[in-house]
């Protein structure tokens, strides 16, 4: 075990690099020869591969009996050990991105776009990427359309095609989405209605049978006090304190 | 920057209702209407210098290539903002476990080291310090 650590941290000074006063890789400097009993290490790679800059190395005087020893990396290095999203503040979009369901229509985050927006375009070559293949010849600058160029746009009276017309129809799928959110809540509610708005009628009945027996004492009452057979107070007294 | 994109928003908003009324007048069109599709046309390439001009105010903003593609597909592009972040937390987990496993292992090795060789890590700890960063 003792053989295997020495030939892993170079121990060993006379298996060390002839220039062992400094580290076996330095810029530079040509890599030892190693012995022919020596197991060539991971770490002793051509410089090109492991190197990391001679500035960050000790000279090998002061790391001995370690050989190939490197600095450790800083500690307040940015790394992936901290939570990136909250170190650059990006709480608040992950929240609102991944929090929620994300609608899958472009015509979600879109809405006030007219046109056909969530057919692919490729269909009808309005694709973003077509831009980027084929860009646009452009150059001139634009500029109004006097009286002479407006004559190319004189049109024939009358409704278009049914196939350009379609063009500018709003999507039947907002549409839809809209009943169908009107809907929902409703649709359920007329199925509902029948086992609830029976004990609800019932329940109003009920409810309102006490008003109606409380509306005709109070015209009894009433008859009462208009009648000449007045009981008074004294008569009323035991109803109220019955109650309490 | 904010102001940059509402001035662009605010100009394609103006152009794509300028479009959609000049659709409606195209979709039915009366020779009154001559007037009114030409002063369309005109406000039309108005838009166009209005949204050329914004382009020089946003020569530094760069978009991803997938977010055309998301839109080409019909696709909400905060889609791709959302999987984006949802990738990059799941690196950040990954990486953060690696680290942390790698961390756990450095501290078993040394302390096993120091059992097995004593002297050798002492000065492996003089130089490094007792507690290295990891």
């Amino acid at each position: 075990m003792t053989e295997m650590f020495s030939t892993l941290f170079g121990q060993n000074e006379a298996q060390g690099p002839p220039g062992s006063s400094s580290l076996g890789f330095g810029a530079g400097k040509p890599q030892p020869p190693l012995p022919q009993n020596q197991v060539s290490m991971v770490g002793q790679l051509p410089p090109q591969l492991g190197d990391e800059g001679a500035a960050m190395r000790k000279p090998a005087a002061m790391n001995e009996p370690f050989y190939l020893l490197r600095e450790l990396p800083v500690g307040n290095e940015l790394t992936g050990n901290t939570n990136l999203i909250t170190h650059y503040n990006l709480e608040h979009a992950y929240n609102k991105f991944c929090g929620k369901k994300v609608k899958e229509k472009l015509s979600n985050f879109l809405p006030e776009l007219p046109g056909m927006i969530d057919c692919p375009g490729t269909q009808d070559g309005s694709s973003l990427r077509s831009l980027i293949d084929k860009p646009p010849v452009c150059g001139n600058s634009f500029s109004p359309l006097t009286g002479a160029l407006l004559t190319g746009f004189r049109l024939h009276t009358g409704p278009l095609p049914e196939q350009y017309r379609l063009m500018h129809i709003q999507p039947p799928k907002k549409k839809s989405k809209h009943k169908h959110k009107h809907h929902r809540p409703q649709d359920p509610l007329p199925q509902e209605t029948p086992s609830d708005s029976d004990p609800k009628k019932k329940k109003k009945k009920r409810d309102d049978d006490p008003d109606r027996k409380k509306k005709k004492k109070d015209k009894k009452k009433k008859k009462n006090r208009h009648s000449p057979d007045h009981p008074g107070l004294a008569g009323s007294q035991p109803n109220s304190n019955s109650l309490r | 920057m904010a102001e940059k994109f509402d001035n662009l928003e605010e100009h394609l908003e103006k152009f794509i209702e300028n479009i959609r009324q000049l659709g409606i007048i195209v979709s039915d069109f009366q020779p009154s209407s001559q007037a009114g599709l030409n002063q369309k046309l005109n406000f039309m390439i108005s838009g166009l210098q209005d949204i050329e001009k914004c382009r020089q105010q946003l020569h530094e903003i760069n978009v991803p290539l997938e977010v055309f593609e998301y839109i080409d597909q019909g696709r909400n592009p905060q889609l791709y903002t959302k999987e984006c972040l949802e990738r990059a937390l799941d690196r950040n987990e990954q990486v953060k476990g690696k680290i942390d496993t790698m961390t756990k292992f450095k501290s078993l090795l040394i302390s096993e080291l120091g059992k097995v060789f004593p002297e050798e890590m002492s000065k492996y700890k003089a130089i490094h310090g007792e507690d290295a960063p990891s």
